[in-house]
């Protein structure tokens, strides 16, 4: 379920409800366990098969990696854990994907193949609980953590419902410790976790599907041409409806464990005002990049073997990185860009080590960071490249036959929001949400989320579902 | 186990804020190492008497929008979603397939009172149709449906119908693959929301009331108007026009307005030649006379119904969509019997206030006289006042 429903409305109050009451932590977790496999199942019944198998696997994958005696016993355990879990993704997300591009690739050899459709529905979340169970087969078979000892524990961690279907991406070490002991949010916790829910479903519902979404359809789901306003309208509203809608996810996530007692790390820190590519994936989808970078790019090489093999690992992780997102090659393209940028801003440090910007120059790398940013979303927003080549078009201006598409109230809606997005990463950029609410004034906040809660139920949205549960 | 030693310590910590100047550790600064748990700080405030000035104000606001939208006319009413239609297509999954259903666009929707059928007939049909959107997008689900047995009244609103048009044809998808989580929301809505507040209505969605806003005009851009409100609709999707329709003036004409838009702006870009209209309208009536035939071969009685409509609404569908080349034909192909508004005079002398739906009236006498046609056409004879 999402949690802009009513049906999650009911149901956390319930999970809330039974987790307060006097039970052993056992049956609390019992509770937490079950109720995150309705979360689950009420998408599609069916796939919760998946989610067992990679929790099976994995748990048994552990348990083989530390009874290992041999090396290469444990490496085969840790083999195991990465071909089911990357299997299991790769059969369901990347199947049509795989077998369009053979039957492309011999249509270009002169061979006629037609295969049979693959039409496989893609289980909702695979792509974020495989990359949590990985986690855990591979901090242990790296060394950087025990396994488990209860099964319980273990299984919760994988299935806990704030963070299954679309992250953050928890390592194990970060939750399975917080399940050892009793957990029950205090009274203020579960406030400023509901706050925190309020805050997520706004920037979701108002902001991401109300007012973003429709000036980014109009333009990347229609024929027409736009001009450069439209084509960079449309773009900067999909860049703040992506953010939005995937920060806003995180921080229900975040809020919703908050209320059961538990802590969920940092996704997003204010991206848009980064400076710098580094900057920015440090700030991005932070438990993502953060996993790349320790399971991908580090065992690649790294930065360890000289220059060159720094950038390959670097591209690779990226291009794997933009794959990860869809079963296209304009993901692929999307992740590929943001390598290239940070190979070029890793060889420009390097050129201009000792530079230390000023004030305005920061700023300005910055500006010029977030537009660069925004070539790469047209990638990731554009279904197919003839429409990302016709918005890029409008962008830089090629765009000759272009007529004005977007209304007064859409360019406003997106300066008005998109411009105050990212007014306000640029006023958090060394902040945290937390500091700037302790600084508040109470009547302050108790305007502003009441506000925010009125917004969200007279915006009256549809249940749309969140942009990442497609990845 | 110990999965917390690789914590990091706090002059680490201080040491990644200083270099990446974050305000906070996470684990994009703890690079190669096993992430500790995370800690996550409730800022000091009176958090009680937040919530609670939180939820005053919240509940104040929506008691005031609730009065607004109800002092402009509106009335708590069952919303016309995908979700509502998915639950009236599953009664034929589950054991209604004998019913009579009724397609089509929103003139069957607004013009057959189900009500009136269930007095006149003893049995209350299931109602299918779909704003803005060809019948044929449910026909062809129907038609290719073994579990639909039952008798088929299909509107044919001309633009819509032989355009093949389909607004709302996501709902079908919608049915499709509605989750059970979208299920248990329905039926939360309809028990919890929708029968008690009245700004729970997709016109008074706060995205679409700023829209429509009177913002100025960006030249080239044509100043183009939603379609508004117009029904109520019951449980079971039984709708009447909105009384603001045809007692407000002002809001008629603004409907009329809107309808205006349509009717004479340029057309789209598969129907903007008289050859590629003739081939829409050739493509429609074969996937007419395609389903009719799956629906006939398995004792599916159909009858086509064409409801009334008037001034330039009428004027348009005549001039772009000639009932010789339209209704004629598909009647002729597709071998089944129809009933066009302007051949009994018990379905004419309607005055649809914006042109196109009938008011509850209106639509009470239109039901009454059209069922007996109906259920003349589904024992296949010609309906015997026919001209």
């Amino acid at each position: 379920m999402v949690f802009n429903s009513l049906t999650f409305v009911a149901f956390f109050a319930l999970v809330l409800v039974v987790h307060n009451l006097p039970l052993p932590w056992t049956w609390r977790k019992v509770n937490l366990l079950l109720a995150s496999y309705l979360f689950y199942t009420a998408w599609n019944p069916p796939f919760v098969i998946l989610l067992w198998i990679s929790t099976v696997v994995d748990w048994y994958a552990a348990q083989g990696l530390v009874k290992a005696k041999r090396e290469s016993a444990r490496h085969a355990w840790m083999v195991l854990s990465v071909v089911a879990n990357l299997g299991m993704l790769g059969y369901f997300k990347y199947g049509q994907f795989l077998l369009d591009n053979f039957a492309a690739m011999l249509h270009a050899a002169g061979v006629a193949y037609q295969p049979a459709p693959h039409d496989i529905v893609l289980p909702v979340g695979i792509s974020f609980y495989t990359f949590a169970t990985l986690a855990y087969t591979l901090d242990v078979y790296l060394r950087r953590a025990e396994p488990a000892e209860n099964f319980l524990d273990y299984a919760l961690f994988v299935t806990f419902f704030p963070h299954l279907v679309a992250g953050p991406i928890m390592r194990p070490t970060e939750l399975v410790p917080q399940f050892e002991q009793p957990r029950r949010a205090s009274a203020d916790q579960l406030r400023f976790g509901l706050a925190l829910m309020t805050l997520g479903l706004f920037n979701k519902v108002v902001l991401a599907d109300g007012f973003l979404a429709p000036v980014a359809e109009k333009i990347y789901d229609a024929q027409a041409i736009p001009g450069a306003l439209d084509a960079w309208a449309a773009t900067l509203a999909f860049s703040g409806q992506i953010f939005c809608d995937f920060a806003g996810y995180s921080t229900t996530a975040i809020g919703a464990a908050m209320c059961l007692g538990f802590a969920m790390p940092d996704n997003f820190r204010f991206p848009y005002a980064a400076i710098g590519f580094s900057d920015f994936w440090r700030r991005w989808h932070i438990t993502l990049s953060a996993w790349l970078r320790d399971y991908l790019y580090i065992p690649l090489g790294g930065n360890r073997h000289g220059e060159r093999r720094t950038l390959a690992a670097l591209m690779t992780t990226m291009l794997l990185g933009g794959l990860w997102h869809g079963a296209s090659w304009t993901f692929v393209v999307w992740g590929g860009l943001h390598g290239v940028y940070l190979a070029a801003e890793r060889l420009l440090r390097k050129h201009f080590n000792g530079y230390r910007p000023g004030t305005l120059a920061l700023v300005a790398l910055g500006l010029l960071t977030y537009a660069l940013v925004n070539i790469t979303w047209v990638f990731f927003r554009a279904k197919t490249f003839g429409t990302a080549w016709t918005v890029l078009g409008g962008m830089f201006g090629t765009n000759a036959a272009a007529k004005p598409i977007l209304s007064t109230f859409f360019l406003l809606s997106v300066a008005v929001i998109v411009g105050g997005l990212v007014l306000t990463h640029w006023f958090m950029r060394a902040r945290t949400l937390e500091s700037v609410i302790a600084r508040a004034h109470p009547a302050a906040l108790c305007l502003v989320w009441g506000l925010l809660a009125f917004a969200i139920v007279i915006a009256q949205g549809e249940g749309a579902a969140f942009i990442y549960f497609q990845f | 186990m110990d999965m917390r030693r690789s914590e990091v310590s706090p002059e680490d910590q201080a040491r990644y804020l200083r270099r990446g100047d974050y305000a906070r550790v996470t684990a994009a600064d703890r690079p190669g190492v096993a992430q500790p748990v995370p800690l996550r700080e409730v800022p000091a405030q009176p958090w009680g008497r937040i919530l609670l000035g939180a939820f005053v104000l919240f509940a104040v606001l929506i008691g005031v929008w609730e009065w607004y939208w109800r002092a402009w006319g509106a009335v708590p009413d069952y919303y016309n979603s995908n979700a509502e239609w998915a639950q009236q297509r599953r009664r034929i999954d589950n054991g209604e397939g004998n019913k009579t259903v009724l397609i089509g666009s929103s003139r069957v929707l607004f013009d057959v009172q189900l009500p009136v059928w269930e007095k006149l007939t003893g049995e209350r049909p299931i109602q299918l149709a779909l704003e803005g959107t060809t019948s044929l997008v449910t026909m062809e689900n129907l038609a290719a449906d073994p579990n639909f047995t039952g008798h088929l009244l299909v509107g044919v609103a001309p633009d819509l119908f032989f355009s093949g048009f389909a607004y709302r044809g996501d709902a079908l998808k919608y049915y499709q693959k509605e989750t059970p989580s979208q299920r248990i929301g329905n039926w939360l809505s309809r028990k919890l929301i929708e029968p008690y507040f009245a700004f729970f209505d997709e016109d008074f969605a706060l995205p679409k009331v700023a829209k429509r806003q009177d913002w100025p005009a960006r030249p080239g851009v044509p100043n183009r108007l939603d379609v508004r409100k117009l029904s109520v609709s019951e449980a079971d999707r039984n709708t009447h026009m909105w009384d603001k329709v045809y007692t407000d003036v002002a809001y008629r004409d603004l409907a009329r307005s809107i309808w205006a838009q349509h009717l004479n702006g340029p057309p789209p870009p598969d129907m903007d030649t008289p050859e590629k209209v003739a081939k829409a309208i050739e493509t429609q009536i074969q996937r007419a006379v395609d389903a009719t035939a799956k629906l006939r071969a398995r004792g599916v009685e159909v009858v086509f119904v064409r409801p009334p409509d008037a001034g330039p609404y009428h004027e348009f569908d005549e001039h772009v969509f000639p009932r010789a080349k339209t209704w004629d034909v598909l009647l002729a192909k597709t071998g089944a019997p129809g009933i066009h508004f302007e051949d009994y005079p018990e379905l004419r002398g309607f005055d649809p206030p914006e042109w196109s739906h009938l008011k509850p009236d209106d639509a009470v006498r239109y039901t009454t006289a059209l069922v007996p046609l109906v259920e003349r056409g589904f024992a296949s004879e010609t309906p015997a006042s026919a001209k």
